[in-house]
């Protein structure tokens, strides 16, 4: 739907710098493109003062902000506040009779033979959580109005307690959000210190609770995030930079600084989201654009599929949920990922019975994985990388640490002999386990959804993504795996190529007959003229502007919706309808195996993506060298043991002198400081105009 | 450098590593949790995607459970004993491929009561039958005297809804279209019901297509070794386990108040016996069947002895046949716990409920940091039908409520959950209930009554309103422990009842009950649900004096019973 106008065809190539700077747990990165180069380095990560780390990299970069127009940011402020319950004491008002739905959630037991369960504890203790008469009915229509007398009381009794941010969440504001904005006005005149946020600012779906929570957590961490955020702003201002900086968020776009101060809860996974983006971006720039991108860290492996350049959004996301516990809904759109508990770090053990499983336990940095000679004793994946010759020892780390071989040997040998089988087996095992579960993990975002991954490259990344890709491929029956440059600080790769995005999703109910067109184009018209107003505010015109419209709908009697774009609402009466209505059909099929074509249709929630399109730099593509030959690119050959596919003397190629054009064949290693791509034999490797590995498999 | 073949036919390995086993496994376990999520997303019914009443599974050729996704525990022991009756009706060369069978009857293997309806699926590769996939899912329709199928004053099962014992509604892939007619010609919500008939196919399928990528990729003898792996590793994980329990004979008793007749009380008596070897459950001296629709029959009972058994073990294995080795259940023919037919069942989870918790009751002095004191006790279901007065369709909101829970020796008990064994059920929320039934909700908050104190106090109940918006609405409820409170540990005090109060548009109450059915309602009426809260644990003068001044702040207890009860003084 991108529209092409006569001024992007002509316009001028900008000699400018733009970065793009992420904070992980242990690094700082920052990745700049200049003249169509990019370039990266990494720092520490400083905690509590993160602005500093990011300000170290503008110095190791050597840039000058007052170049930049362009800066965007990432960083896990958001994730941390909540997860390690760092956020503000934290009240709620709501509608009378119900300020025990935050508590009372949806009652689920999701371990669900353990007699002793626990609930997830409330943000909000119980006499914090305060109520106001006032009510509307599911028209959104005032049924009793909303009485204010009795709030100078209740913000006296949160003053007294200290309470620094106040959520405002009442029933039926996704359709008429009056009585919030009026209580927070109230609020705002009575208490101007405090922050305040309202549920309508956050989410316009319907489910008092996910919307409750949602606006709670909202609360809770707007201190801190706004603390972070404008911090950071006016530390890049001393240095020169001119526009402040642009703020990634967990719907795979960016927000100005202004509105993600506004917002913050929109930056829960903007850290993890960044890798799949990352993909998203480097498959748009080699026209590969289905992919299943899988980043494997040293805890966990999350993966997502992009089907036609596109990521699914979701606004189911649940925080610290897992099978034994029901965890936190936040209804802000999210990426949709699916994480596991299986990285490098992850432990191999067996259990009472023999059965031999990794993870989700994971060795983490102390004691690391036995390799790293700290004492740990229990092997993990990255031990068994290290024992079968896919990793090399001398190069382990970074070439940082010398690995303990021997406590590697010693552990693999005491799992064997619990089973009957050598070290190298148990290795072995452990790898065809680990993944297995990737695997798993796989199938969850393509098979399971109706894909079918044959259709996809694998694009992996992350610390051990290249170390397994090849092998994952080959279960899958995968055609190709790509290996892309800078993946060891892809997230913030990524973001040099995004665009502004705002998701408008409204909950409004519409049955599709055969003249709902108009319903439908009235329900978009006050949403894109919002949409139009606060692009406005950030300074770009209609024409920078660019909208997707997508409606999330389901069978008459369902609950569960499937999302579809809206075709054109150009398009006449009855084609239009037609053409929904199949979409609708051919999308439930796809995600249910069957439809239900005599059944009415019904859309539940309309769905607005505004893009706000910025000028971006080319990448330039690298000249193609003049021969194929890769041979100037080995340093070494070791043995590598493949498991079924047999141990083979290996060559090691540097990645760094691996050059466009240049093809080989495997088996083969190639290593770089941060990763090790494995080449199992039979594939066929290829290097692209911009670094990027491609591995072809035959079947 | 040598370059080898890559194998390109793993179909046929000479010998089976233990690790491809594992993987297999694994595989097996993930069909089951995929198959759950496919029809929850693509059921019509709220008791399916909003309630999570299902279950649905793998079996091997012989029905042996390989693998569940599990809304709700107790349908652990059905799908497996359905798929059996399946096998045991037919002849082997009546069975097809693309067949699809659907059963209820609660007096042959795997039923429950007529709204639990299974679909079961042959799965065959080349020919030859493999295994099968099967679900079970509360419908919200399956006609009989009252809507919604339940009925409080049922007094056969020939009033209670269609009956199907086990036939075909699919043969090769072609719908039995007569019985489909019929059953749209016998059911309230035809739209829904044959929605969820297809929802359920299709789920099915979806595990069958599974199943079958793993024998083409790994071979059919590796696969079905892989499952005998799999079902052992559940008896050694379990064995494990035993080491640690208690050994002994233990014993409890507890009571059913009424059947919704005016009969009443009947007794659960539960003598479990754990030995080095053996986990028995003997419900010997519970009462007669009751004239009411609270009895189960005897499947029921062996999966309410699962889910304990499971929570009890605590095998860190996924629940497969295997896991039930060595747990044996004894009862004799016509109690109130195994009855016989025509009596009526459908609100068989009451005496499910009590048959799980007089087992838990015997073992929780033994294993207090397990198991807990008692829970409100009931799944609390309502069912109100009525015209909504804007769109003057009908309406049928049928749904289960959350409760307190026991407290035990670590903890105060849950508050606001849905009766322990309930699993993944949901509420609806407020905002879908007022869209979708002629209600006005005006109170969802947690019951104030002091009742359940302890050094840990009981989970609280909730106190839910519904105001009546149209004519013509009426309610039917089934709830239990109406008069006797659940039970408190160790001298904790005792829980409170779960009761209904109607009250006029004038503010009194004209009617209290606990069960009841189709009780008429006027416009403007209250309808006040309450739930009772959970068992105390241990003697609340020994309650730190921070839990309670904090239960006072929170509104909890007033100052004035913390006095009273715990000798509070600030």
């Amino acid at each position: 739907m991108y529209m092409v106008t006569l001024s992007d065809l002509f316009k001028e190539i900008i000699m400018t710098i733009r970065v793009a700077t992420d904070v992980g747990g242990t690094f700082t990165d920052l990745v700049y493109i200049e003249q169509g180069t990019v370039k990266a380095v990494k720092s520490d990560t400083t905690p509590p003062n993160f602005e500093q780390g990011v300000i170290n990299t503008v110095d190791k970069a050597n840039i000058s902000l007052a170049d930049v127009d362009f800066f965007a940011h990432g960083s896990t402020v958001v994730i941390n506040a909540i997860t390690e319950r760092k956020g503000v004491k934290t009240a709620l008002i709501t509608t009378q009779g119900f300020r025990d739905v935050l508590e009372i959630a949806r009652g689920n037991t999701p371990d669900i033979f353990n007699n002793c369960y626990q609930k997830p504890t409330p943000f909000v203790e119980r006499h914090l959580r305060r109520e106001l008469p006032g009510r509307l009915d599911h028209l959104g229509r005032e049924i009793t109005p909303l009485d204010l007398s009795l709030l100078p009381e209740i913000l006296t009794y949160f003053k007294s307690l200290d309470i620094q941010a106040i959520a405002v969440c009442f029933l039926h504001s996704y359709l008429n959000n009056e009585h919030e904005k009026a209580a927070v006005i109230a609020i705002q005149q009575y208490w101007p210190e405090v922050d305040v946020i309202a549920s309508y600012e956050i989410s316009s779906e319907w489910r008092e609770y996910e919307r409750t929570n949602t606006t709670v957590l909202s609360a809770y961490v707007l201190p801190p995030a706004q603390q972070y955020l404008n911090k950071l702003n006016e530390k890049l201002a001393e240095k020169g930079l001119k526009n402040a900086p642009y703020i990634m968020q967990s719907n795979g776009g960016i927000a100005t600084l202004k509105a993600a101060c506004k917002n913050p809860i929109t930056l829960v996974e903007s850290g993890p989201v960044g890798g799949i983006l990352g993909a998203v971006a480097y498959g748009k720039v080699i026209g590969d654009e289905n992919l299943l991108a899988l980043d494997i860290g040293g805890t966990t492996a999350k993966c997502s599929l992009i089907n036609q350049g596109e990521t699914r959004i979701t606004t189911e996301y649940m925080l610290e949920k897992t099978q034994s516990t029901a965890g936190y809904p936040i209804k802000t759109p999210v990426i949709d990922i699916v994480e596991i508990g299986n990285g490098g770090g992850s432990i191999a053990w067996i259990d009472a019975a023999g059965s031999l499983h990794v993870g989700p336990k994971s060795a983490g940095s102390t004691p690391g994985p036995v390799a790293y000679g700290r004492n740990g004793t229990e092997p993990t994946t990255t031990d068994a990388n290290l024992y079968t010759g896919r990793i090399n020892p001398d190069n382990f780390a970074g070439g940082e640490i010398k690995p303990a071989q021997q406590a590697v040997h010693n552990a693999f040998k005491k799992l064997g002999d619990t089973l009957g089988v050598t070290a190298m087996e148990i290795a072995h095992g452990v790898l065809k386990i680990a993944n297995s579960n990737m695997v798993n993990a796989l199938k969850l975002i393509s098979v399971n959804r109706g894909f079918d991954p044959r259709d996809f490259s694998l694009m992996a990344f992350g610390g051990g993504g290249a170390l397994h890709a090849t092998a994952l491929a080959k279960e899958l029956n995968v055609r190709k795996v790509i290996i892309p440059p800078f993946a060891g600080v892809f997230s913030a790769w990524g973001m040099l190529m995004l665009d502004l995005r705002r998701d408008y999703i409204h909950t409004h109910k519409i049955s599709i007959t055969h003249d709902s067109k108009t319903d439908i184009g009235k329900a978009f018209d006050g949403v894109i003229t919002n949409a139009l107003a606060d692009y406005k505010e950030d300074g770009f015109s209609e024409d920078k502007v660019m909208l997707e419209l997508y409606v999330d709908a389901r069978y008459h009697g369902q609950e569960h919706t499937v999302k579809i774009p809206v075709p054109g609402l150009t398009l006449e009466n009855k084609e239009f309808i037609d053409t929904l209505s199949q979409r609708f059909h051919q999308a439930h099929e796809q995600e249910y195996t069957f439809n239900l074509e005599d059944s009415a249709i019904e859309i539940v929630n309309i769905h607005l993506v505004a893009f706000g399109l910025l000028d971006k730099a080319e990448i330039t593509p690298v000249a193609k060298s003049e021969s194929a030959d890769a041979s100037t690119a080995i340093i070494g050959q070791r043995d590598v043991d493949f498991d079924e596919l047999g141990t083979h003397n290996t060559p090691l190629y540097n990645r760094e002198l691996l050059t466009h054009g240049m093809k080989f064949s495997g088996p083969a290693i190639i290593e770089e400081p941060t990763t090790t791509t494995v080449i199992l034999p039979d594939n066929k490797v290829e290097i692209d105009a911009f670094g990027g590995i491609h591995i072809h498999l035959t079947y | 450098m040598t370059i080898i073949q890559a194998n390109k036919e793993p179909q046929q390995p000479k010998s089976v590593d233990i690790f491809t086993i594992e993987i297999i496994k694994n595989a097996l376990i993930a069909i089951g949790e995929e198959m759950f999520l496919a029809l929850k997303r693509s059921s019509k019914s709220p008791i399916i995607y909003e309630s999570l009443d299902y279950g649905i599974g793998v079996t091997d050729a012989h029905g042996r459970l390989i693998s569940q996704g599990n809304g709700i525990p107790g349908f652990i022991g059905t799908l497996d004993a359905a798929v059996q009756r399946i096998i045991e009706k037919f002849d082997a060369n009546n069975i097809y491929a693309d067949d699809v069978f659907i059963l209820n009857d609660p007096y042959s293997g795997g039923g429950t009561h007529l709204s639990d309806v299974c679909m079961i699926r042959p799965i065959f590769y080349q020919h030859t039958l493999v295994a099968w996939t099967a679900n079970k899912a509360h419908w919200t329709e399956v006609g009989g005297k009252d809507p919604g199928s339940y009925s409080a004053d049922a007094t056969s099962i020939y009033q209670e809804g269609l009956q199907f014992p086990g036939i075909k509604v699919y043969e090769k892939g072609i719908a039995n279209q007569s019985l489909l007619d019929l059953i749209e010609a016998n059911v309230r919500l035809p739209e829904m019901t044959l929605g969820d008939l297809k929802a359920c196919a299709a789920s099915l399928k979806v595990g069958e297509q599974r199943f079958l990528s793993l024998i083409e990729k790994y071979g059919q003898e590796t696969t079905l070794t892989a499952i005998d792996k799999l079902l052992d590793h559940g008896d050694t994980m379990v064995f494990e386990k035993f080491k640690m329990l208690p050994k002994g004979d233990f014993y409890a008793e507890d009571i059913i108040d009424e059947d919704g007749m005016g009969h009443g009380p009947f007794v659960i008596k539960v003598k479990v016996t754990i030995t080095d070897e053996e986990f028995i459950c003997d419900f010997t001296g519970s009462s007669k069947q009751a004239l009411g629709p609270i009895n189960c029959t005897m499947g029921v009972l062996v999966s309410a002895a699962r889910e304990v058994f499971m929570g009890v073990v605590k095998p860190n294995a996924a629940a497969t046949d295997g896991c039930f080795r060595r747990l044996r259940v004894e009862c004799p023919e016509g109690t109130i716990l195994t009855a016989q037919r025509p009596a009526p069942v459908s609100s068989y989870f009451e005496s499910m409920v009590c048959a799980a918790d007089v087992i838990r009751k015997a073992l929780s002095s033994a294993i207090p940091d397990v198991l807990t004191a008692g829970q409100f006790g009931s799944v609390c279901t309502i069912s109100l039908s009525g015209i909504n007065p804007l769109t003057k369709e009908p309406f049928l909101l049928v749904e289960p409520l959350v409760g307190g829970w026991g407290a035990n020796i670590i903890k105060d008990g849950e508050s606001g959950q849905f009766c322990v064994g309930n699993g993944e059920t949901s509420n609806i929320p407020i905002e879908i209930t007022e869209e979708r039934y002629g209600v006005r909700v005006e109170r969802y908050e947690f019951n104030p009554d002091s009742a359940g104190c302890g050094e840990f106090r009981g989970g609280k109940g909730v106190i839910l309103e519904y105001r009546v918006l149209g004519d013509g609405a009426d309610i039917s409820s089934f709830f239990g422990r109406g008069i006797t409170p659940t039970w408190g540990t160790n001298g904790g005090q005792n829980g409170s009842c779960n009761y209904i109060a109607i009250i006029d548009s004038d503010g009194n109450e004209k009617a209290r009950f606990s069960r009841k059915s189709r009780y008429p309602l006027e416009k403007g009426d209250l309808i006040r649900l309450v739930t009772g809260n959970g068992g105390g644990w241990g003697d609340p003068l020994k309650r730190s004096a921070q839990s309670i001044t904090k239960d006072i702040v929170n509104g909890f207890i007033s100052e004035q019973e913390a006095i009273e009860i715990y000798q509070y003084n600030q």
